[in-house]
């Protein structure tokens, strides 16, 4: 061996050895690491060895003139003193400082909450290793589904031997936590079989998971609640195990709390066994769980490959009887692991989290371009202080620590603020982006070490600048008298990137706001084809645990009768599908490119009752849907797609469409309506006589006659007079509409609050530097103004002189907004084009007016300065 | 003066560095003193005993001439000066003046 062990060697590097005898100690120590090796073997060389390396920062040796030279770590010890000093000088400059302050901790601050609200919805819901745990997808030749009946489930739980089968089924339900609890809002429930917990990987903090024993246990049912749950509703209770909390019309017994950020699926609040449904919502005797409509989903057991799963779970779901519904082809199950419990697609979540991500940085830019320029202009009338410290022996090393440590001295303060700012902020900006009522955005662990690192970052950023300019300045020259730095002003060239890069900055994040925010405007203006106020979904589905399809039948059409009965009820229909209620039925063209075409089960009143105008032929009658005629109605996009300028009315739905079971003949052409995913705009769509044999739950939808009042109330005792049992809701379609719409809203609320933070930070810079600048040039303006020139003359010099580089950094932020605009998704803006011209012109012009303002002040007084005192001054 | 006197590591280091004879170096002497004291003694110790001996003239540094084995590298060599020979031996006497009067009963 002839050199020591690399690592040896770095940290000897790293000791306070000094540099011209390194060498020396590396030999000693190699010398004595070869005996020891030899004498004592490998193990104990290499311990001694790293024993003397210790030895060498515990053991220092006296302070000869060879040992001055510190290692880097050394110099942590000129940081009390640095900090003194820091904490002296904003004293004496308490406007620099709370200004610089105010910027840093606005920009960490939104920073760290657009993390925090990233970070939460990036952590997913905790679902453990999802790649593993996919979704079984209820396939026929014609159809795709992820619903199934629960029979259904507990057949392939049964038969599957390759994966563990789990079902849950998503719905809510009032929950109130305390016995004495007014209206209690409704919260998201999750109905799970027994090993939901074990398959899913959610763990408790108090307590036990769900387990196979609790779907047949007798008594209260027993509740998981979420972590969000426990803290907010039951003040974070150690003893919350065992509490009693009434959920729909049980009473349920907590028996675990889950784990912080375990939420599958979609930000459940609560976990109950499938088999505590009936009890839930209220049923008697008879079947106590679910009926249809359940997800079912597993986890695939060690070593079992995806298809193979597949493959035996297909053989299971093939022995299923179930003809009548799948049509003449068998069931299949089909594993899709992306399509996971509900979670959000990755693809989406990476682009939001790249923007976002963008947006931050961008923000943090500024704020650091933004100290930047207070500390730069401080360090110019310090240059007389840093000539001072050279003279007396500051190495100019020693020189830029001081500067780095005040900068981070200062962002450390902002940091603190920042964070009172973000946790201010959050439930604003919670509350602005819809966050649903399970999500968890209190700030963990990963966002403060977030800001802790933004903080190091930008305060050695931050700070970095000036520093560069202390090292270019000369030392000298400001000790030999006032003058000689009277006509130094910094760097030009630093300070009018500075102010370049703001400008470009609060431009982009301005044009980005205006566009979300009219990509919003925009959403909620798409026309859906429909009137959605005074449009309710009436949903029953839930009452159907009495079993039969018949029992829900006879409430539905008791029910039909009532509401049509009642005064400011102008129209009711019997749907499977409701607007925007979250389920669709679509159906992929055989054509290409294949088409999304969606299609609903309804009964004769539904285009009365969704104010669709009839614009062909006509639409099924009560007697067809009572039959189930082969019928169907086109939307005008579908009957334009396949017909062109020809009339549909009298044709065979195209073979392209899949339809079941006969391709039904078209009678009609009704008026497009979009009622499901507003973004995709799309209007392909058919309707068919609604068909009550299939199983799928049918839902009411009324339309109240406008100006009435008091209508939904009325409505809804009378449908509960007629089976108090019954568990109903009714939506607004409107307020559904307007959660759709509101999908952009994030993005506008996010990029519209740091555009105005922007632009603020923009104008403290602005101002700071000019007032600065203008305080340097006080001499030369006296001397233009004792020459002649007019106060105007010299605000108009001035005034060029600090917005040309706004001006250039204009034109810069809007090219690149103009490409930040084409990489944004476009499905984000809705239809609004990414190059629309007001978003540009009023991003250039609300920076123009903010930074001349911020210009103005300190040039106006400057110009309005008494020449002959300030020449009798210097 | 405390930089006259000697903590008990310096007068180790100072004896082991006599005891090696003159030109020595800290590799030696850290093995030395390990034998003589049967407790482990790291490196960096040495170094700054010896550093604080020279400071106050007990010993006296050269850099050698190249030396083969350690790559034709040159290395710092101890000598003990009289001066500290001198200290060393007015510490040997005050103990054995002690010792002795242990040994005669506790009496000086």
């Amino acid at each position: 061996m002839t050199r020591l062990p690399r690592p040896a060697r770095w940290l000897v590097a790293l000791s306070p050895v000094p540099p011209d005898t390194r060498s020396e100690v590396e030999s000693d120590l190699l010398e004595l690491f070869a005996v020891r090796r030899r004498d004592g073997g490998r193990l104990r060389a290499h311990v001694r060895l790293y024993h003397d390396v210790a030895s060498l920062w515990l053991q220092r040796r006296p302070s000869s003139p060879a040992a001055a030279r510190r290692s880097p770590f050394a110099s942590m010890r000129d940081v009390p003193g640095d900090l003194k000093y820091a904490a002296r000088l904003f004293r004496r400059q308490p406007a620099i400082l709370c200004l610089t302050i105010a910027g840093l901790s606005l920009g960490l601050g939104i920073a760290t909450a657009a993390f925090s609200i990233m970070n939460a919805a990036l952590r997913g819901e905790g679902l453990a290793d999802p790649d593993r745990a996919p979704v079984v997808l209820r396939t026929t030749d014609r159809s795709v589904s992820t619903a199934w009946k629960y029979d259904e489930f507990v057949h392939l739980r049964e038969g599957s031997t390759r994966m563990q089968v789990e079902a849950v089924l998503t719905e809510s339900a009032p929950v109130h936590a305390t016995p004495g609890e007014g209206d209690a809002p409704s919260t998201a429930v999750a109905f799970v079989s027994g090993g939901f917990f074990a398959a899913a990987g959610g763990r408790t903090t108090l307590g036990r998971p769900l387990e196979a024993a609790d779907e047949r246990q007798a008594g209260p049912p027993p509740v998981v609640v979420s972590f969000v749950f426990w803290a907010s509703r039951l003040d974070r209770d150690p003893a919350a195990i065992g509490r009693t909390i009434h959920v729909g019309r049980t009473d349920a017994t907590i028996v675990g709390v889950a784990e912080r950020g375990f939420s599958v699926p979609g930000n459940r609040l609560l976990w109950m066994p499938a088999t505590a449904y009936g009890a839930v919502y209220g049923s008697g005797a008879g079947r106590h769980t679910p009926d249809a409509g359940i997800q079912v989903f597993g986890r695939l057991l060690p070593g079992v490959a995806l298809a193979e799963a597949e493959a035996q779970l297909s053989g299971v779901a093939a022995s299923l009887s179930n003809g009548a519904t799948a049509g003449d082809s068998p069931l299949r199950a089909k594993l899709d692991p992306r399509a996971g419990l509900g979670r959000m697609s990755r693809s989406d979540a990476l682009g939001i989290a790249v923007f976002v991500f963008a947006v931050i940085g961008l923000v943090l830019l500024l704020a650091c371009a933004n100290v930047a320029t207070v500390l730069i202009s401080t360090a110019i009338t310090r240059e007389r202080e840093m000539g001072v410290r050279a003279a007396l022996g500051a190495s100019r090393g020693r020189i830029f620590r001081q500067l780095v440590t005040e900068s981070l001295a200062l962002g450390a303060v902002a940091a603190a603020v920042g964070l009172l700012v973000a946790r201010w902020a959050l439930p604003t900006i919670g509350t602005m982006i819809e966050a649903p009522a399970g999500a968890d955005l209190s700030p963990d662990l990963a966002v403060y070490l977030f800001l802790a690192i933004v903080t190091l970052v930008t305060g050695v950023g931050a700070g970095l600048a000036p520093a560069r300019h202390g090292r270019d300045a000369d030392l000298v020259a400001p000790l030999k008298g006032e003058g000689a730095s009277q006509n130094r002003v910094a760097p030009r060239r630093l300070r009018s990137m500075l102010a370049i890069t703001q400008a470009a900055v609060s431009v982009l994040l301005i044009v980005l706001a205006t566009l979300f925010v009219r990509a919003t405007f925009r959403a909620a203006a798409i026309d859906v084809g429909f009137d959605a106020a005074g449009l309710y979904a009436v949903s029953t589905a839930l009452a159907a645990s009495d079993d039969s399809v018949a029992a829900l039948r006879s409430f539905q059409a008791r029910a039909m009768s009532e509401l049509q009965g009642m005064p400011g009820i102008t129209a009711v229909a019997l749907t499977e599908l409701t607007p925007f209620g979250g389920a669709t039925k679509s159906a992929i063209t055989r054509d290409v490119p294949a088409r999304v075409v969606h299609f609903n089960g309804t009964d004769a009143g539904y285009f009365e009752t969704m104010g669709l105008r009839t614009l062909a032929g006509r639409t099924y009658s009560r007697a067809e849907v009572e039959a189930g005629a082969p019928v169907a109605v086109v939307s005008e996009s579908l009957a334009r797609a396949y017909w062109h300028d020809r009339s549909p009315v009298g044709q065979v739905l195209p073979r392209e469409i899949p339809a079941s079971p006969v391709q039904p003949v078209v009678i009609g052409v009704v008026a497009d309506a979009i009622t499901a995913r507003l973004h995709e705009r799309n209007a392909l769509a058919f309707y068919q006589p609604i068909d009550h044999s299939s199983g799928v739950p049918a839902q009411l939808l009324m339309r109240v006659s406008p100006g009435a009042s008091g209508v939904v109330e009325q409505a809804n005792q009378r449908l509960r007079a007629i089976d108090p049992q019954a568990d109903l809701r009714i939506a607004s379609i409107a307020s559904l509409l307007r959660q759709e719409a509101g999908r952009p809203r994030m993005l506008a609320a996010l990029t519209g609050i740091v555009g105005t933070v922007a632009v603020v930070l923009c104008v403290i810079g602005l101002y700071g530097l000019t007032a600065s600048v203008v305080g340097q040039r006080a001499r030369e303006m006296a001397v233009r103004a004792a020459m002649g020139a007019a106060p105007r003359d010299l605000t108009r010099l001035v005034m060029w002189d600090s917005l040309r580089p706004v001006v250039i950094g204009l034109a810069a932020g809007v090219a690149a907004a103009l490409l930040a605009s084409r990489v944004v998704v476009a499905t984000m803006f809705f239809g609004v084009s990414p190059q629309d011209p007001v978003a540009f012109a009023g991003a250039a012009a609300i920076l123009l007016v903010a930074a001349t303002l911020a210009v103005l002040v300190p040039t106006r007084r400057a110009a309005a300065a008494d020449a002959a005192l300030v020449l009798k001054q210097s | 003066m405390k930089g006259e006197r000697l903590g008990e590591f310096e007068e180790f280091t100072l004896l082991a560095a006599g005891a090696l004879g003159d030109n020595t170096y800290a590799v030696p002497i850290q093995q030395y003193v390990e034998k003589v004291t049967a407790r482990p003694i790291s490196i960096g110790s040495i170094y700054a005993a010896l550093a604080r001996l020279e400071d106050k003239g007990f010993l006296r540094s050269t850099m050698s001439e190249s030396v083969s084995q350690r790559g034709g590298k040159s290395r710092r060599v101890y000598t003990v000066t009289p001066s500290g020979l001198r200290t060393a031996r007015d510490l040997h006497r005050v103990r054995e003046r002690i010792w002795n009067a242990i040994a005669e009963g506790g009496r000086s």
